[in-house]
């Protein structure tokens, strides 16, 4: 390990635990009574429960909470795949969400709110939340209706940050999905001078990283995406709108990162690259 | 009527009496008559105290009285009454008739004739009988006036085509010329539209002191029954490419009350602006606001019109030009940041294509790590907020965003101020956890510069405040052109009350006395957007965190341009007026021919103190692009004003680039505009103005005539005037009012003796 991670890597080691890691689910902060997790254990995971509206956004139990400046907002799609609670954007949902806040509020000096906050695509309440995360897009199906909701936030500043899919048979399925959104817009790669590589961060290279499943030895691709990348699709101006992780999980290095057993290099580059990006999309 | 009655009754006008000295002229025989008189008077005395028979005593006492009564009427005209005069000494002194040649003089407002006919009809000739009288009486010398004063042989010298009145200058150079001769008076026939702008007590004084009295002749109505005029222009000298102008226009009009009419601004030979205007009663003025858009860069002659109507009676003060000088800059701008937030990235948006705008971010994203975008180069800002007044003052306005107090060193919070009070910047403060009383800036020089009263913060243990809500403009909002959101003053105004709501942290409910509240909360408890000027600059409030919702709303369509209108406009209307280190200040952008034009440069150094020991000249192109240089010396009045003048030979547009050096080094230059034309000031206000001839008239101990009572003006000159004089006694015992009493106490006594019974 070059002595540059490692100094990061550290810092990140630091922030986990000083976010109270260990526990499987960091705890609900006080000021949020009522609101428990849905899904504590993976053996839970099996009764695939369905979300409460309020229990995806805890802002609408509390709409003070309003006033924060940030939110890890998740898409909600239709669409078939794996994931917990009716379908493939809950993936990882909610620890993901949560302990990649607790990190991010230990790093960068930014007001964010520090639980989940899911929300459907044709929901008009997602033009609050000008970040957007959406994962295991590879088996994504949008109603006309998320289509259009997509689109408009989109092309009135929203940014959109996409995860965890693989291969090309999930490719080709975002390509098209994506296209119902933004036909008018073509992907591009992002090379690794993009501002977006050095915002927080300095990244120098794109790691792949794997599924929890294969984090801990075994081939860290899927299918056949062996080779991380990261696309981009531009507006006219050039204002990048939607940020594409193909081939790596960097949400699952989040949900996992507080693991003893989790390489500390995925997680480092899960947690840097978002910031990134975040940070980015936030000044952009 | 009075003066005709006066007249009757004591045989002289008052201004006879004025002028002259009451005396008696008594001789022997009037004492003889006296002392009749007063034996007379005893007797009467004795005769009605030895009289008792059917009288009363109140009776005797008004017969007594009567009768006494009648014998001083008597005594009084036996001492021969004399007012005793210095008359002026026929053809032994000057007079200067002063006429007015300008151009308003050829508005045809009395009957149908022109008030230069009156000039014609009463000096013209041999014929004419003012001049002849006035001939008989005095050497007579013609001066002509307007933009210069000039002598004249006749009145057919006389062109009436000058385009400035300057009576000041017209007394001051005939007083002066006539200096060496005896001088009975000034006589002044004009409209009195006094246009100069020069001091006229400055004129008067020196006429007042040598005893020389000016008469003043009035020609022309006091008012026009039909006409409109474009009174006033208000526009700013110098904009920003793509400005939205604002430009109120005060009509005032007689004779048209209740109609629309429209006011139409052209940008060289381009209708920009068509408003209609409903004219309020007679004589109201009525303020119009247009609004256009300076699209194109350079100095442009903008045209404000009214369409003349077929029955007014002056149509050329129905346009004004104005110059205005459309700058295609890119003014700096720091908005700087104390955490990542969506403000950012979207003021940022909402002002890209905005090519005279350059907003450079400087965002905090962790202790002592910033991330800087839309700097000029890579060392710009690299240490983070500038800490040099010189670094600072490099831009025109400030934007601090959510970043507390703390943050800044006791210098840079003092520095902040000053860039609003000494520099001349803007400042706006936006809404956030760490702006205003959350931010901690109770008590710090930023304080003192806010337009606000910051609210209390929340204590121990409580909630913040926070709140959702609509917002609405205020009356000074739903005009300020920095909240201008739509084309038109109404779609502005409805547009701010559709927009969707805001969220609020900071609880601002009251402004400081001065400042000026442009946006509050729909219910109107809290500031949302308020504004001073303080020192040399202006400071702003927006405590709003979220404005980028006027863009993400569901509510907002896509393409809709109403975040940018505001940002652009909030930006531009800040940084509009801020002062560079070397301001080139022309007092006027019109002269005319051969008129001096004043040349000022305010200039200060890099911290903007005015510095004294620059080296400033003013390099001023023709319209035929010859280039003159012209130095300018330091005043002496004012720490950093140097001043110079300038009298332009051609017609057309003059550049003014005025440059100043230190040490070799350049401080920094200014250009400045100006239009060499004839000018139209002769027909704004061009009725006929009393009141000011009649000042003149009366300082200096002349008279106001109009064409009706100039009749007397040549009797008055020969009482009032100076020169060469004569004392002369005028009877007074032969005055009518003596005659009139002594018969109305006789008629008195006869009639209350009837009355009582007497015999």
């Amino acid at each position: 390990m070059r002595p540059r991670l490692f100094v990061r890597a550290g810092v990140i080691a630091t922030a986990l635990m000083g976010a109270g890691w260990g526990a499987p689910w960091p705890a609900a902060p006080a000021e949020r009574p009522g609101l428990a997790p849905r899904v504590t254990a993976p053996a839970a995971a099996q009764q695939r429960p369905t979300f409460r509206r309020e229990d995806l956004r805890p802002t609408l139990k509390n709409p003070s909470a309003n006033a924060r400046e940030f939110f890890f907002t998740r898409a909600i799609y239709t669409g078939g795949g794996r994931g917990w609670g009716g379908g493939a954007w809950a993936t990882d949902f909610p620890k993901a969400d949560r302990q990649f806040l607790s990190i991010l509020d230990r790093l960068v000096d930014m007001d964010a709110f520090e639980m989940e906050n899911a929300i459907q695509l044709d929901d008009p309440a997602i033009r609050r939340f000008p970040f957007l995360y959406a994962l295991e897009v590879g088996n994504m199906y949008m109603t006309e209706a998320e289509v259009k909701g997509l689109r408009e936030y989109l092309l009135a500043g929203g940014f959109l940050m996409i995860d965890d899919f693989w291969g090309t048979y999930e490719w080709q399925n975002f390509e098209a999905e994506i296209k119902r959104v933004l036909p008018e817009y073509q992907i591009a790669d992002l090379p690794l001078n993009h501002p977006i590589f050095n915002t927080f961060y300095n990244i120098k290279e794109l790691v792949q990283v794997p599924s929890i499943g294969n984090a801990q030895g075994g081939p860290t691709w899927e299918r056949d995406g062996y080779e991380a990348q990261v696309k981009g699709i531009f507006d006219e101006t050039g204002r990048l709108m939607v940020v594409i992780n193909w081939n790596t999980d960097i949400g699952d290095a989040w949900e996992w990162a507080e693991s003893p057993y989790y390489p500390l290099r995925y997680s480092t580059y899960a947690i840097e690259i978002t910031v990134n990006i975040i940070v980015y999309a936030m000044s952009h | 009527m009075f003066e005709t009655v006066f007249e009757f009754f004591f045989k002289y006008r008052p201004i006879v009496f004025g002028e002259g000295t009451l005396a008696f002229r008594p001789t022997v025989a009037t004492f003889v008559a006296a002392i009749a008189v007063v034996v007379i008077g005893v007797v009467t005395l004795r005769t009605y105290q030895r009289v008792r028979a059917n009288t009363r005593p109140v009776d005797r006492t008004v017969l007594m009285v009567v009768r006494l009564a009648i014998l001083a009427v008597l005594l009084l005209c036996l001492f021969r009454p004399v007012l005793v005069l210095s008359q002026v000494v026929a053809q032994q002194n000057f007079l200067g008739v002063l006429i007015d040649d300008s151009r308003s003089m050829d508005i045809a407002d009395r009957d149908g004739a022109t008030r230069a006919d009156f000039v014609t009809e009463q000096f013209g000739g041999e014929e004419s009988p003012l001049l002849t009288a006035l001939a008989d009486r005095f050497a007579i010398r013609l001066f002509s006036f307007s933009s210069a004063t000039n002598r004249i042989t006749s009145v057919d010298d006389l062109t009436f085509d000058g385009t400035r009145t300057h009576l000041a200058q017209a007394l001051t150079r005939a007083h002066e010329e006539l200096a060496g001769v005896p001088l009975s008076g000034l006589v002044v026939v004009s409209d009195g539209a006094d246009n100069a702008g020069l001091e006229l007590s400055e004129a008067l004084v020196p006429l007042e002191a040598a005893g020389v009295p000016v008469f003043t002749v009035g020609l022309g109505r006091e008012s026009y029954s039909r006409d409109i005029q474009l009174s006033r222009v208000d526009t700013p000298r110098t904009v920003l490419k793509g400005a939205a102008l604002v430009v109120d226009v005060l009509v005032t009009h007689n004779g048209y009350a209740g109609e629309t009419v429209s006011v139409q601004v052209e940008d060289e030979g381009r209708i920009v602006a068509d408003q209609a205007v409903t004219l309020p009663g007679d004589g109201e003025p009525a303020t119009v606001r247009v609004r256009f858009t300076a699209a194109d860069a350079g100095a442009r002659l903008f045209s404000f019109r009214i369409a003349p109507r077929p029955d007014e009676m002056v149509t050329q003060n129905n346009e004004r030009n104005s110059l205005v000088v459309v700058e295609d800059t890119r003014e700096k701008i720091l908005y700087f940041e104390g955490e990542p937030r969506w403000e950012l990235k979207f003021i940022g948006r909402a002002v890209a294509d905005d090519e005279n705008l350059q907003v450079a971010r400087l965002q905090r994203t962790a202790e002592n790590k910033f991330m800087r975008l839309g700097v000029e180069d890579a060392e710009d800002l690299v240490g983070g907020f500038p800490r040099t007044r010189e670094e600072l003052f490099k831009y025109r306005a400030i934007i601090l965003g959510s970043i507390e107090a703390n943050f800044f060193t006791p210098d840079q919070l003092r520095m902040i101020a000053d860039f609003v009070g000494d520099r001349g910047g803007s400042l706006l403060m936006l809404g956030g956890q760490r702006s205003f009383a959350e931010g901690g800036y109770a008590g710090t020089p930023v304080a003192e510069v806010l337009p606000v009263v910051m609210g209390a913060t929340a204590g121990e243990g409580e909630d913040g405040f926070f709140i959702e809500t609509g917002v609405r403009p205020t009356r000074a909002g739903a005009t300020h052109p920095a909240t201008q959101i739509a084309d038109t003053e109404e779609a502005s105004g409805a547009r701010w009350l559709e927009l969707p709501p805001i969220t609020l942290v900071n609880r601002i409910s009251d402004v400081k006395p001065g400042a000026t509240t442009l946006l509050e909360s729909a219910d109107g408890s809290l500031v949302v957007l308020a504004f001073q000027r303080y020192g040399a600059g202006k400071v702003l409030a927006f405590p709003v965190q979220d404005s980028w919702m006027w863009q993400m709303h569901a509510d907002i369509a896509v393409d809709d341009q109403t975040h940018e209108t505001l940002w652009r406009r909030l930006l531009r209307w800040m940084v509009d007026g801020v002062p560079d280190q070397v301001i080139a200040d022309l007092p006027t952008d019109h002269v005319e021919l051969d008129e001096p034009l004043a040349l000022r440069a305010e200039v200060d150094d890099a911290n903007y103190e005015e510095i004294n020991s620059s080296q400033v000249s003013a390099w001023i192109t023709d319209p035929d692009d010859e280039i003159t240089e012209v130095s300018m010396e330091w005043t002496a009045d004012r720490d950093g004003e140097y001043a110079s003048s300038f009298v332009p030979r051609k017609e057309g547009l003059y550049e003014v680039r005025m440059e100043a050096t230190t040490d070799g080094e350049l401080l920094g230059s200014d250009t400045a505009f100006v239009r060499v034309a004839p000018s139209d000031a002769e027909y704004y206000d061009s009725t006929m103005q009393a009141p000011l001839l009649e000042r003149v008239a009366e300082e200096t101990g002349g008279r106001f005539y109009t064409p009706d009572t100039v009749d007397s003006l040549v009797d008055d000159i020969q009482t009032v005037g100076g020169g060469v004089t004569v004392v002369e006694e005028r009877d007074l015992w032969d005055m009518p009012i003596f005659l009139f009493l002594f018969l109305t106490l006789i008629l008195g006594e006869w009639g209350y003796r009837r009355s009582r019974g007497l015999a």
